[in-house]
């Protein structure tokens, strides 16, 4: 395997709305916040969301911030009563159901109606923008999966009345693959590659979309051919530490190449975009123009 | 339940290796002839296996280290079996309404769809292996996000839901009787919990069709018939979680997030009441390893060379993040000790875990009080 993977292109081209998903710690707010600050640079502005605090996308898009990226957190509670609040035409309604002292607590026991609700607030935000890109960081837990996966669910579920017209706009908003993107973001070691993969097929089974973009984060730079033999031929403790080291880094960079390669045998349809190692985490305006130089922006 | 056992949560961001550091925890305390019950809440494939367990509901002794022989184990709740295990655990001796809720659509999909659940089944296993046998010590690895600790407050939060008479209240929705058959609901309030029932019924009704209304009230008169078992194994967990002999350890690597994960995750545990007890800092190299000073390939072929300045950079960039998350975590968190680790690099994973474990010993008066 050599490095045409990483060559540029060709990648399809990404749909108005983004959904960034994969596993705490692996750059997937970093991505995301790359893919915004790209759609800025195309449209002039794009929109970046994130559910929680606000302080990720604080952080992330420090510096992107003149580039037309605008940062928008949807708040779980905030976000459940302005959906009830549209089903029912009144805010006041909403709020004396949510604040119904069983609803209440059986919301809080099972929070798969908030998760709508937050699904529902990101196609607001997307009918606003118009056209332009909306990229959605989403949570480390409960992979994207489960979250596409709730749409048809709850369809499914309540056949008819407000909550099943809101799923229904969803699936049509966001479960289709014309109007959202997936992008899966991992990291280059072999076991949690195999979950990644397992992933992507399981995002084109179940719900029909299969990842638009597989992004591999810190990818261990090829090392210079020869390198290891010649520290052998040094012969020094210190030498001989230096080669295992050295073929650790080897064996990683091969191990993840190979796994990738068993993922498109098995019908993995992505080509895979391997974001190099570098001395410290890039910033979104370094992943946007990466992004754009490999023509996946 | 016959003794508690002595508890340490493990919480940190993603990617901070916090899964390793709790098996490794658990691992120094069982070298110390402590018998310790290891749970994961996220099981990786990789750690189970680094362990020696299965994935699954039941209780594994662990395969990992000759030296603690019957003194370490681990639990690894699979999550997908998460909305199965659930009722199997509640409906233990009520098979109708176990049979009942298996065919119930509501509690299918939102059990599924449910964030959290998986975590407290996971809890209701523990809480159900600590009655069966006794444990010294239970180190509890959360989820990798800052959500992780809001389920240190989740089965209090379920407690309430089933101790109150909320279960009731739900249950009897769409019914069309007062529910006084129910001494708990007996409406004292001369008609009005009826009164609001009926409010809140019409709404619901503009939200959902009837059939599935009524399916959420069978959900809730399922569970009322449970209530007490539920509540008690919630009552159970949440001693073990937020007892006073729990020790909260923060788990943190050099990250863009790091300094904002443990402060998050501090003014959480400070919502409970609580405070953290120590941090770990992983992969926070406090110096490059010996040898590579040694090495001089002035006069290598440039190929070595390159490589040579390569791995110097990687380490000296190490160095670097590792003071820098040092430094600004005693600035985030003042007076919380701190362990400071340096990466550990093996091919297999169970040897990172007994070296761990090996750095980790060192320290257990503070980790875990031991």
């Amino acid at each position: 395997m050599s490095d045409r993977r990483n060559a540029a292109g060709p990648y399809p081209p990404l749909s108005p709305i983004v959904l960034v998903t994969g596993k705490g710690g692996v750059g997937k707010t970093t991505i995301a916040a790359g893919l915004a600050a790209a759609g800025a640079k195309r449209d002039g502005k794009a929109v970046f969301i994130e559910f929680g605090d606000g302080e990720s996308g604080n952080r992330v898009l420090a510096g992107a911030r003149k580039s037309g990226v605008m940062h928008e957190v949807v708040e779980p509670k905030k976000a459940l009563e302005r959906s009830v609040a549209r089903l029912l035409g009144s805010r006041m309604l909403a709020k004396a159901f949510i604040g119904n002292f069983a609803v209440r607590r059986m919301l809080r026991a099972a929070p798969a109606l908030r998760e709508l609700a937050m699904l529902d607030a990101v196609g607001q935000i997307a009918d606003k923008a118009k056209g332009k890109r909306v990229v959605v960081d989403m949570p480390a837990t409960g992979h994207g999966l489960a979250w596409l996966r709730l749409p048809m669910q709850m369809r499914d579920l309540f056949g008819s009345g407000g909550l099943y017209e809101l799923s229904e706009r969803l699936v049509h908003r966001l479960v289709a693959p014309r109007a959202c993107s997936v992008v899966v973001v991992t990291l280059p070691e072999r076991m949690v590659l195999q979950e990644t993969l397992e992933l992507c097929g399981a995002l084109e089974r179940e719900v029909g979309m299969p990842p638009a973009r597989l992004v591999v984060n810190r990818f261990p730079q090829p090392l210079p051919a020869g390198a290891i033999e010649q520290a052998m031929a040094l012969g020094t403790d210190a030498a001989d530490q230096l080669v295992e080291v050295l073929r650790a880094r080897e064996l990683a960079r091969a191990e993840a190449l190979s796994t990738l390669r068993e993922g498109a045998s098995l019908g993995v349809d992505v080509q895979p975009l391997l974001l190099p190692q570098a001395a410290f985490d890039p910033n979104a305006v370094q992943v946007a123009e990466w992004l754009m130089q490999q023509e996946a922006a | 339940m016959s003794r508690t056992p002595k508890t340490v949560v493990c919480a940190g961001g993603g990617g901070v290796g916090k899964t390793t550091t709790s098996a490794a925890l658990g691992l120094a305390l069982a070298r110390l002839g402590h018998k310790t019950l290891v749970v994961t809440v996220d099981p990786a494939r990789r750690l189970a296996s680094a362990m020696g367990v299965e994935v699954g509901e039941r209780v594994n002794e662990a395969n990992v280290d000759p030296t603690c022989e019957g003194k370490l184990f681990a639990l690894m709740p699979e999550p997908r079996q998460s909305t199965r295990t659930f009722i199997d655990i509640l409906f233990e001796e009520e098979p109708e309404a176990k049979e009942r809720m298996l065919r119930n659509r509501v509690y299918l999909l939102l059990a599924d769809a449910a964030a959290g659940m998986h975590e407290v089944v996971s809890l209701m296993l523990v809480a159900r292996a600590v009655e069966e046998q006794e444990f010294d010590y239970l180190v509890v690895d959360t989820a990798p996000s800052r959500q992780g600790l809001d389920f240190v407050g989740y089965p209090g939060r379920l407690a309430t839901l089933y101790e109150g008479r909320a279960v009731t209240w739900l249950g009897q929705l769409s019914r069309g009787d007062a529910g006084d058959d129910d001494g708990e609901v007996r409406d004292r309030g001369g008609g009005l919990l009826a009164a609001g029932r009926k409010r809140i019924e019409s709404l619901f009704g503009r939200l959902v069709n009837p059939q599935t209304l009524r399916d959420l009230a069978g959900l809730f008169a399922e569970l009322a018939i449970v209530k007490e078992r539920f509540a008690r194994l919630a009552r159970v967990s949440e001693h073990l979680l937020v007892g006073e002999d729990t020790r909260y350890v923060l788990v943190a690597a050099p990250s863009g997030s790091a300094s904002a994960d443990v402060r998050f995750l501090s003014r959480r545990l400070k919502r409970l009441g609580q405070r953290p007890t120590a941090l770990v800092l992983n992969r926070a190299d406090a110096e490059p390893p010996g040898w590579l000073g040694e090495l001089d390939a002035q006069g290598a072929p440039p190929e070595l060379q390159a490589a040579l300045q390569a791995v110097q950079a990687e380490f000296a960039t190490r160095v670097r993040a590792g003071d820098h998350l040092a430094l600004t975590l005693k600035g985030d968190l003042p007076g919380v000790p701190s362990v400071r680790l340096p990466t550990l690099e093996a091919r297999d994973p169970s040897r990172i875990v007994r070296q761990l474990a090996g750095l980790l010993g060192g320290h257990l008066a503070l980790l875990a009080g031991a």
